[in-house]
């Protein structure tokens, strides 16, 4: 006799024989918003290559899960000298996924190619000119002149170390198909559809990672993301809009986690052009803003209010507080600068960003109170760079996040003109802050250094070149079982860490 | 028809162009640079120029221009800064997907648009073409993103028939995967059909031959199958072919929703890196693509009516 089946009968045993054979291959899914445009260490500075090579390849050392501190990566242990020229490290028996050792050889290869022309973060490691090579484990890096970043840097991506000889016979072609150190080998890549990676056998951390594979599957609508862990397809999607984590949360089988990443989130106030030359302009500006309410309209709560345009990291300030939400001083500040009857301005603002699209929408009805009318304008992602960058604007909703765990990156992008950016081109200016920075960059790191910080940001923030908004929160959803992921302040995450438990 | 066909190849040329021309010109109108964009916000100003340099931005325009052109002649129609391959093979890689949907989202539309603009067409005025009619509207004014979701919480969460997206290996899985998509942009190209093909039918239905066939006596279904539907499908043609080149660069919306790696979603990307070896790149081929594909449409009216002349 033929049982009768239901359609959903049917389905419903298929699903439970697909999730049987997911437990038993042990692949980990992972919904991921960017394809990487390149795995060459040097070459990218977009998400997906960034968190797609972290699984591939290791760097010396790398920031802890804190992000305040660095822990050993393929270096177990190192030293700085007292006057910070000389950085010694010394290499752990660890092998690429092919099995043959990692050398300092290699060390050194990896480190002058991301110092060379060719590389995007040359400016980097350019500042070590010498290096030295004590024996297959032991490497002395030596710089002209002080550079206190210059370590830290070293546990950046774009440091990753790559087989100097199978990278110099390849060229280009290595990075189709990479050999790296780290916890995952690549196994095939279907470009803008998916990363298919397997366990490196010869990973240098034993038992790790958990799972036998991963795939990192490219779905660049967030809505769909989430809908994919929903329907079983995948184990961990990345940012779910942030509107859906409270009902992603209460439905069963599913939980959400979020982090504060390094980034801050802020208007550019250009200080070259009538009002914004004023500081008290400034300031009322923010003193207009609620922060608090921001966060809960644009962020959905998954944030919090941003004292200044540095991300909160190494050696932030924990006293320094917001500006408060006072309208009527800001009011008084206007008035006293010359603006009782407000002003007009225009904001501009990335038409594909939709946070920064809310938040202009939310800025414009704030500043409104206060007599501020904002015209916004929306412009496409490039175009609103170029726009900014020439100094063609007034306002302008923007953000940075730092590569490093260092705050000199950032600090020097922000706060300081003249430098890249003349203060990430609001052109506003401070002796005092310009001075620090110089001295940061030479000073050893301790809690000198970390008071230099301290100052800098405390400059920016009453100086107030930028509206302060908020630090988004990186959010990920995952299915019931999946043990250890989370993302880190750096923004990547270690799925070498995470476990499948069904 | 041979010689016709190699002729209106022979007019491509100058097409072609006129369109490396503009397509190179209007990315120079347009703000943004490549080297900016990839290094951020932590590039000094003789970093940035270093990187145009070694993408040979810095060269007089004649001279990129002259490149990109080789390019295009040698096959690989430029490398991208980016992705550091050749054009071509970034197409190669894409072109399945898209060709894929194309196809797919071509036959759901005449199975859907056939029968129902034959139906309305046969009850003209009468409640089943109004209905019917009504339901393409809205077809035609739906948002494609909508359908999406709808389609993806219906179809494939809420009944668990399809996945709800990506792309598979082997043909029988992709077009179970590609089915939703598909049947989006299917439907709108349906409803586009449907409506035409009605008006043509009662056209056709109403010509002094029809009366002759009928007269010579003809069954009704040979008229239809023999005169009517032919002769009214010209419509439909010129639609399809219309819908085909659209389809090969403009469905990034489906694309992106259902993450299916088409062209559209390559170009899309390429704009916002500034990636403009791509973005030129995959304009002239979507340009070779329109051209090539209103040939074949001016082919296939002269196959289904031989009053049409290919000159």
């Amino acid at each position: 006799m033929i049982p009768r089946m239901t359609m959903k009968a049917l389905l419903l045993a298929t699903a439970v024989a697909m999730t049987g054979l997911a437990a038993q291959a042990e692949t980990l899914r992972v919904a991921m918003s960017s394809d990487p445009l390149s795995l060459d260490p040097i070459a990218t500075s977009d998400n997906g290559s960034i968190w797609t090579q972290l699984l591939i390849f290791d760097t010396l050392i790398r920031p802890d899960r804190t992000g305040e501190g660095l822990e050993p990566g393929l270096a177990e242990s190192w030293t700085v000298s007292e006057d910070g020229l000389t950085l010694t490290f010394k290499l752990r028996d660890a092998k690429f996924s092919d099995g043959t050792p990692v050398t300092a050889e290699d060390v050194q290869f990896s480190i002058a190619r991301a110092a060379s022309e060719a590389s995007g973060w040359g400016r980097f490691y350019r500042p070590i000119t010498g290096f030295q090579i004590m024996n297959d484990h032991e490497i002395v890096m030596t710089l002209a002149e002080p550079f206190t970043p210059a370590f830290n840097n070293l546990a950046l991506f774009a440091a990753a170390i790559l087989p100097k000889a199978q990278v110099e016979a390849k060229g280009e072609a290595f990075f189709e198909a990479p050999v790296g150190s780290g916890p995952f080998v690549l196994k095939a890549w279907n470009r803008g559809s998916k990363i298919e990676l397997e366990k490196n056998p010869h990973y240098w951390q034993e038992g790790k990672p958990h799972v036998d594979a991963a795939v990192l599957e490219i779905v660049t609508e967030p809505s769909a993301r989430v809908i994919k862990l929903e329907a079983g397809e995948v184990d961990i999607a990345l940012d779910p809009p942030l509107n859906q984590l409270e009902a992603l949360d209460a439905k069963d089988g599913i939980s959400v986690g979020q982090t504060i990443p390094y980034r801050a989130d802020f208007v550019q106030l250009n200080t070259t052009k009538k009002p914004f030359d004023d500081e008290r302009v400034r300031q009322a500006l923010n003193l207009a803003v609620d922060k608090e309410a921001l966060v809960q309209g644009v962020l959905y709560g998954a944030g919090k209010p941003a004292a200044s345009a540095m991300p909160v990291m190494a050696y932030a300030d924990p006293d320094l507080t917001p500006y408060a939400y006072d309208p009527a001083r800001a009011k008084e500040l206007l008035a006293e600068a010359g603006y009782a009857g407000g002003f007009e301005a225009q904001l501009v603002v990335d038409s594909g960003a939709a946070t920064s699209r809310n938040a202009a929408i939310a800025l414009q009805a704030m500043l409104q109170q206060v007599g501020v009318k904002l015209k916004v304008q929306m412009l496409e992602g490039g175009t609103q760079w170029e726009t900014t960058k020439a100094g063609n604007y007034e306002m302008s909703v923007s953000y940075t996040t730092s590569d490093t765990i260092d705050p000199d990156q950032i600090i020097g992008f922000v706060g300081v003109n003249p430098e890249r950016a003349n203060a990430y081109h609001t052109e506003w200016r401070s002796d005092r802050l310009n001075e620090l920075y110089a001295a940061e960059r030479k000073a050893l790191d301790g809690p000198e250094r970390g008071e230099m910080f301290q100052e800098m940001v405390q400059i920016l923030h009453d100086g107030a070149p930028y509206i302060f908004l908020y630090h988004p929160a990186s959010a990920w959803a995952v299915k019931d079982g999946v043990k250890g992921f989370e993302v880190l302040p750096t923004s990547n995450f270690r799925l070498e860490e995470v476990s499948i438990e069904n | 028809m041979i010689l016709a066909i190699l002729k209106r190849l022979l007019m491509l040329v100058p097409v072609l162009i006129g369109i490396t021309l503009l397509s190179f010109l209007l990315l120079q109108i347009m703000p943004g640079d490549p080297a900016s964009r990839a290094m951020g916000t932590r590039a000094s100003a003789e970093e940035l120029q270093a990187m145009r340099e070694l993408w040979g931005l810095d060269k007089p325009l004649w001279v990129q221009y002259l490149y990109f052109l080789r390019d295009c002649l040698t096959g690989s129609f430029g490398v991208s800064i980016f992705h550091k391959q050749p054009i071509i093979t970034l197409v190669a890689e894409r072109l399945p997907y898209t060709l894929a949907i194309v196809a797919y989202s071509t036959v759901i539309a005449l199975v859907i648009a056939l029968p129902f603009a034959i139906l309305a067409a046969a009850n003209r005025g009468r409640l089943a073409d109004v209905a019917i009619r009504q339901v393409f509207v809205v077809l035609i004014a739906v948002p494609p993103f909508w359908l999406c979701y709808v389609l993806i919480l219906g179809l494939a969460l809420g009944m668990g028939w399809f996945p709800t997206g990506g792309v598979g290996e082997g043909l029988l899985e992709n077009l179970h995967r590609l089915f939703l998509p598909s049947l989006v942009v299917g439907l709108s190209t349906a409803a586009l059909i449907q409506q035409s093909l009605r008006a043509a039918l009662i056209d056709t239905m109403q010509a002094d031959y029809i009366d002759t066939a009928r007269a010579k006596g003809l069954r009704r279904r040979e008229v239809f199958l023999r005169h009517v539907l032919p002769n009214s499908l010209i419509s439909t043609i010129s639609i399809i072919g219309v819908r085909i080149s659209w389809i090969i660069g403009g469905t990034v919306v489906v694309e992106k929703i259902f993450s299916a790696p088409g062209l559209g979603s390559l170009l899309i990307d390429a704009i916002v890196s500034r990636d403009l070896p791509v973005i030129r790149g995959l304009t002239v081929f979507f340009a070779i693509m329109v051209v090539l594909v209103n040939l074949i449409t001016d082919i296939c009216y002269a196959l289904a009516d031989p009053r049409v002349r290919l000159e």
